[in-house]
Order: C-alpha cells, then sequence, then structure tokens
C-alpha cells in the first residue's frame, strides 16, 4: 500500500469535525449555487443595469443572442437576460410583481397575460412611464399591449376607463397560411380554395389540410381563423359566446370536410406532428404561427426547400388570422424603470426592427421592417405577416380568456372525434358540440361575475 | 468537598444530563422544520386559499365556502374526480395482480433470478416525465411503433392517443409498465419473509400448490398486500406527469383526472381558489381510504394475532 493510500485511509477514519462540516457544507453550497443549469447572460456596461425575464421560445433566441447584447453595447446599461419554460415563468414573473421584489425590470409575455397583469398591476402602464410609442408599429400589434382592449368587449369594472398601454409588442406572432406552390400556382384566397385542391390529394401520400386537434388551445388556434374567416366571433360585444351560431357552425363544418383529406390521428396533433406533415412534402396547406416560417427552408428537416409559401389566412366574408404576440413589460417592483423604458423604445425603434427582418426574418412589429425590399428578398414571409397583422382579430381580452378557450378547446376536440368517427352529419355535430361551449362559457362568466 | 463545591458539581452533572436528553430532540428539529415548510405550511395555506376569491391575480377576499359551491356545482370537475376513481382502480388491480404474478415467480430460485428481478425494476427508475415522453413515441399515430404492430398482425392501426377509450387504456398501460415493480419488489420482500414452517406443513399434508397459495401464502401476505395497494393508491390519484406530456387529459375529457384539472384550475385558469378547494377535497377522500386501510391492517394483523 503507498503512502498516499495510507493518508487518504487515515482522512477517511477520521472522525468529521464540525467546523470542517460547516465549511464544506459552505462550499458545497457555493457551488450548487454557482452552477446553475440557466446561468444567467450578463451583458457589463456603465450606465445601470436591467434584468429581463422570458419564457423559453425559438422566436427568442435573436432577442437573446445578439440584441441584449447590442443594446448593453450601445446604450452602456448593462443587460441581464433569464430564461425558463412558459408555466415556470408566467408564475416567476406574476409572483415577482405582485410583491414587488423587484427581481426582474421587463417580463417578456405571451399577450394574453395582460389583462391580468395590467389589472393586478403586476407590470406598469407604459403610459405613466413617459414611453414613447414609435408610429411605425403596426395598431393591431400595439393594441395587445392596451388595458383596458381599445375594441371588442370589455369587462364591467373597466367599461369607462380609458385604455392604457401597459406592454409593448416585441415580436408580431400571428398565423399564417403556408401552402405549397407545387399545388398552388397562387395563393388561395378563400378556405373554398384550399378545399378544391384538399379533394384532389390522395392519402397518405399527400394530404389537403394538416390541423392541430389536442384539446384546448390547439385546436381551437385551428378553429379561430375559419370561424373569424366565417364571420363569426368568439365573444360578441356583450360577453355572449359568437361561435354557436350559423357562421361558427359553418367555419367547424367546413373543418370536418377536410376530414378525408386529414392525417388519420389529427385528433392527437400538435403543432410538431402538424407541420411534419407539411416539411415532408405529403400536405398542401395547413396554418400555423409565424415560428415555422424559420424551418420551412432547413433542409436538414424540410423536403420541400423553397416550395413553402407564405399569405394571409383565406378569408370567405373577411380574413381572421388569429394573433399572439410576444409583449414586454416593465415590472411594478422594477429597480430602474426608466432603463427598462429605454431597452423597449430601443427594441422597438425601426431601426433595430429592420435589423431583426433583415438578419433574422423575425416577424418584426414594424411595417417599414416587414415592407423592406432587402429584408423581404432574403425573408419571403415578411409581407405575409404584415398582412395576417393587419387582418387579424384579437381573442376575448379578459384574465378568463384561458379558461373561455379551455371549454371551446375541450368541445371542438370532442366534436372533431366523433366527426372523424361518423364521417357525415358534420353541421349536427359541429351545433351540438359548440351549442354546448356556448352554454358552459355563459354559465361561467356569469359565476366570475363582472361579465353581464 | 465544600457545600458548594458539590452544589456546583451536581449543578453541572445536571446540566450534562439535561444537554444529552435534549440532543435527540434537537436533532429532529432541521427535520421537523423542514416537513413543516415543505407539507405543513402548503397545507395550511391551501386551505385558507381555498376560502379566498382570487381575481386580476389578486386575492379579493373570504368566500367562505363558495370554492367548495363551485366545484361541487362543476360537472367537469366531478368527471374528472370519476377519471381518477377509474384509472386508480385499473391501474392499481392490474399492477398489484401482476406484481404478485411476477414476485411468485422471481420468488422460486430460478436461474438468473438477480438479472431478472435488475430488469423488472427498471421502469420504475425513469422519470416519470421521460416515461410520458417514451410512450408519446410509442403511440405517436405518424412515426410511433404501436400502429405499424398492429397492421403487421391484420388490424386496423389504433392511433391510441387519438380515441377516448384506447386513450385511456393507453394510459393505464404506462402507469402498469411504470409502477408493477414498485408492487413487485414490495410482494417479493414480504414473499421472502414470510414464515415456511406452515407453508411446508401443508405440503407435507399433501396441499396442492394452489391450495397452499390460496390457503397460507394469500392470508399470510395480506398484510404486506395492504400497505403495498394502498401507498400505490395514494401515488395513483396524484399521477400528473406522464398525462400532461401524453395527452393534456383528453380526447374531450377521457384522461383528464383531477390532477390535471386542478393544475389547469390553479395556473392556466389563475382560479387558486378553486383549485385548492379541488385539492383538499380530493385530500379528504384520500384520508378516509387511509383510515379504512389502517383500520383493515390493524383488524388483520389482529386475526393473525
Amino acid at each position: 500500500m503507498s503512502d498516499k493510500t495510507k493518508d487518504s485511509r487515515k482522512v477517511f477514519k477520521r472522525p468529521l469535525r464540525r467546523r470542517e462540516f460547516i465549511k464544506g457544507g459552505i462550499a458545497a453550497s457555493a457551488l450548487v449555487a454557482g452552477s446553475a443549469i440557466f446561468a444567467p447572460r450578463i451583458v457589463r456596461g456603465a450606465g445601470g443595469s436591467i434584468t429581463i425575464g422570458s419564457f423559453q421560445d425559438n422566436a427568442m433566441a435573436p432577442f437573446r443572442d445578439y440584441f441584449v447584447k447590442k443594446f448593453a453595447d450601445e446604450t452602456g446599461i448593462a443587460a441581464t437576460y433569464n430564461e425558463t419554460n412558459y408555466d415556470s415563468w408566467y408564475q416567476t414573473c406574476k409572483n415577482d410583481g405582485l410583491n414587488k421584489t423587484g427581481a426582474y425590470d421587463i417580463y417578456v409575455m405571451d399577450d394574453n397575460w395582460v389583462p391580468e397583469f395590467a389589472a393586478g398591476h403586476v407590470v406598469q402602464s407604459l403610459d405613466k412611464l413617459g414611453f414613447k410609442v414609435n408610429a411605425d408599429i403596426l395598431p393591431k400589434g400595439l393594441e395587445m399591449g392596451l388595458w383596458p382592449p381599445k375594441s371588442g368587449a370589455r369587462m364591467k369594472d373597466f367599461a369607462s376607463a380609458t385604455p392604457e398601454l401597459y406592454s409593448i409588442v416585441i415580436i408580431d406572432d400571428v398565423e399564417i397560411l403556408y401552402y405549397n406552390a407545387d399545388y398552388f400556382p397562387t395563393a388561395p384566397e378563400t378556405w373554398d380554395d384550399i378545399f378544391k385542391v384538399a379533394q384532389t390529394t390522395k392519402a397518405p401520400n399527400l394530404y389537403g389540410w394538416s390541423p392541430r386537434g389536442v384539446k384546448g388551445n390547439p385546436i381551437v388556434q385551428t378553429y379561430l381563423p375559419l370561424m373569424n374567416a366565417y364571420g363569426a366571433n368568439f365573444v360578441n360585444a356583450d360577453w355572449s359566446p359568437g361561435f354557436a351560431g350559423p357562421e361558427g357552425v359553418a367555419a367547424l363544418s367546413r373543418l370536418f370536410s377536410f376530414i378525408p383529406y386529414m392525417p388519420d390521428g389529427v385528433v392527437e396533433y400538435d403543432t410538431d406532428q402538424e407541420v411534419q406533415v407539411m416539411l415532408e412534402g405529403k400536405c398542401t396547406a395547413l396554418t400555423e404561427y409565424t415560428g415555422f416560417c424559420q424551418r420551412v427552408d432547413d433542409p436538414a428537416s424540410s423536403k420541400v426547400v423553397g416550395k413553402i409559401k407564405m399569405a394571409a389566412t383565406p378569408k370567405q366574408v373577411k380574413h381572421g388570422p388569429a394573433i399572439g404576440t410576444f409583449i414586454a413589460s416593465v415590472s411594478t417592483g422594477s429597480k430602474n424603470p426608466e432603463g427598462a423604458v429605454q431597452f423597449l423604445e430601443w427594441f422597438t425603434s425601426s431601426k433595430v426592427q429592420l435589423e431583426f427582418a433583415q438578419k433574422y426574418g423575425g416577424a418584426a412589429v414594424t411595417g417599414s421592417a416587414l415592407s423592406d425590399a432587402d429584408a423581404v428578398s432574403k425573408h419571403r414571409w415578411l409581407p405575409a405577416i404584415a398582412d395576417a397583422v393587419n387582418n387579424s382579430v384579437q381573442k376575448p381580452r379578459t384574465p378568463d380568456e384561458p379558461k373561455m378557450e379551455d371549454i371551446l378547446g375541450t368541445h371542438l376536440n370532442m366534436a372533431l372525434v366523433e366527426a372523424i368517427a361518423a364521417k357525415a352529419n358534420y353541421d349536427a355535430i359541429a351545433q351540438k358540440h359548440l351549442q354546448a361551449a356556448a352554454g358552459e362559457i355563459t354559465d361561467y362568466l356569469k359565476q366570475q361575475g363582472g361579465y353581464f | 468537598m465544600s457545600a458548594t463545591a458539590e452544589t456546583l458539581e451536581g449543578r453541572e452533572s445536571r446540566v450534562r444530563r439535561l444537554r444529552t436528553a435534549a440532543v435527540p430532540y434537537l436533532l429532529l428539529v432541521p427535520a421537523i422544520v423542514a416537513l413543516a415548510g415543505v407539507s405543513l405550511y402548503p397545507t395550511i395555506d391551501g386551505i385558507q386559499a381555498s376560502l379566498h376569491k382570487y381575481r386580476y391575480a389578486l386575492d379579493v377576499g373570504y368566500t367562505g365556502a363558495d370554492n367548495f359551491v363551485a366545484i361541487y356545482n362543476d360537472a367537469v370537475f366531478w368527471t374528472a374526480m370519476a377519471r381518477t376513481v377509474q384509472f386508480t382502480v385499473c391501474t392499481v388491480a392490474i399492477e398489484t395482480l401482476l406484481g404478485l404474478l411476477l414476485a411468485l415467480v422471481v420468488a422460486r430460485e430460478l436461474r438468473f433470478a438477480g438479472l431478472i428481478r435488475v430488469t423488472l425494476i427498471l421502469p420504475m427508475t425513469i422519470a416519470p416525465v421521460v416515461v410520458g415522453v417514451i410512450w408519446r413515441l410509442l403511440y405517436a399515430s405518424d412515426i410511433g411503433v404501436v400502429n405499424p404492430l398492429f397492421e403487421l398482425f391484420g388490424f386496423d392501426a389504433p392511433n391510441v392517443l387519438a380515441h377516448p377509450l384506447t386513450a385511456f387504456l393507453g394510459l393505464v398501460a404506462v402507469d402498469v409498465w411504470e409502477w408493477t415493480p414498485l408492487l413487485f419488489l414490495i410482494i417479493l420482500a414480504g414473499l421472502q419473509s414470510l414464515p415456511q414452517d406452515p407453508i411446508e406443513a401443508a405440503r407435507v399434508d399433501g396441499a396442492s400448490a394452489l391450495q397452499v397459495f390460496f390457503h397460507h401464502t394469500l392470508p399470510l401476505l395480506r398484510p404486506v398486500l395492504l400497505v403495498a395497494v394502498v401507498l400505490r393508491t395514494i401515488d395513483a390519484v396524484g399521477t400528473f406527469d406522464q398525462i400532461y406530456v401524453l395527452t393534456k387529459g383528453g380526447p374531450g375529457t377521457a384522461t383528464q383526472l383531477i390532477s390535471i384539472y386542478a393544475y389547469n384550475t390553479a395556473f392556466l385558469f389563475n382560479q387558486y381558489g378553486r383549485a385548492m378547494a379541488m385539492l383538499i377535497s380530493l385530500l379528504a377522500c384520500l384520508l378516509l381510504l387511509m383510515a379504512v386501510a389502517v383500520h383493515l391492517m390493524r383488524r388483520s394483523s389482529e386475526i393473525a394475532e
């Protein structure tokens, strides 16, 4: 046995002293704390600092990897960027804002958080902070940050309040139509045009439509562009559900009419499965948010490089893409609201948005960036995004929207299961489930109070 | 020795005794504090939240039993409760039977018994979320292996997650795959610790293997089985990860257990009070179930004595 081994044995046999134990504990704790999995990205500057928090999403990559650093370099304000998964981030920023902890200056949010966060004072009014809105920002995107909403149904508590800007759109994510140019020489104008081409397809080699069918938000995202296009409303101005009438039923029946031309398992399809069919060249058209643009020309994942074109979602009586922007607010407990406002003004400026569009093909929030000739020549989807945003229809602006969406999405999913099994009576199936959803939503809103 | 010195020595000795006696309690303090922090505090906070209403992310005040009344009138809550009971009964029954069967097989001194044991407990060692992802890929209608397997044997592709019944059965299968090993391990340990005398005596008296099992092994194993079933039931009622990954409670509400519905109610619909009311109702049911189980266990051991 070597001396070294003997020594080490002695060490292990020696009783652990209290001081050593405490020292070791402190060292281990420091090590664990220091090696956090998601170590924050810190960019040092000279003019104060801001902390930005966000949920993880591929669309945020340019923001995280390039623009945060660029802001620090240009302004001298140190910027820290942290991200975590969607659900955790929602709770984290809500708690941070409610308790005015001040751990974050800017929250990157989903736009449907705005009603709750603005009404609950989790975030500050940008108007009151003196935020200067860039007039180049597309109005429909800008409206997503107002509370109470500028248009549409309003909750009673806020019926007469003047809309204030609580959040500013940073990525104009919106649903657009993706179609394979091999089957559509020009962009289909109406849902009927898509159906005509679908009828020529033969499954399983080629499908006429690929939807998201999972209950809740996914199938609602499939239904909304149809519902809006057929002239129905999620809710009317008096909060009564507006999808159970003839227009909403016709829209759902149109969706069901694609069943013979859809993949078999669409009831369990979410984004990944839905778009995979198109990337394999087995689907003529689908609607999806703008994040998919970045994948259609990637040879590593797409067999249809250059063949997929984009347009605003089709109309029937009107266009009606659903909008779901990435939006940012200044936290109530922000330690540097001036720095936070400066960052948001900088990022939404026409110059930075142009770079966002040109360099990354991102869903910029300004009209000039989305129509810039150089940007469009590199990223053909930009005009479609602008067109879709301009025609977009927002979902009900209320903290209860997720529950309303869940009720509708559960019934849509059940209706799809039933329609696939029946392969007929689509109108009756649509009517039955939409009326049930409308009834449940009305009951829920009455129970919650503040609507009728 | 002077009286003062004696007094001092006596006092020191008392202090030493007191210190020695206090050590076990002091050592327990961190555990008690931790338990109170992670278990007691959330329970009390949850009960309090169930009596409050939340609006615009804010606690808007005490509402008495309103949340309990609301869930009592909520058809989706009762559907979720029913699904939870169905899921728990199906999974626990199948897992117990399979676990018992496997334990009986492995308890016999087979060749490669060690290898079999290790292989059998592998699924249990995988994180439930990972299990969900693995089975999502297996069940997927586009790239999964289950559909082609059915087609290979001349059946229609089942599209497991696309139909209410198959989705429910598919989830039961996942749970059985993951948790049968737990039942197997507990029952195997029980089998190996059974007294062999009565069993050997029965064999000598000419009892068949089935008679030995039903008249001796099973009655002796009853307390172990009861513990295993109670533990597994509590766990099955709270199943969340696999369902969240595989179906999110769909199609429709076919796989929406109370855990999923309460999670959505709290974190998606922002109704903390109502979600807490659901979970407290569930906790009450579980406590009742445990009380019955403990009573049965006591009676069983009294009979054994």
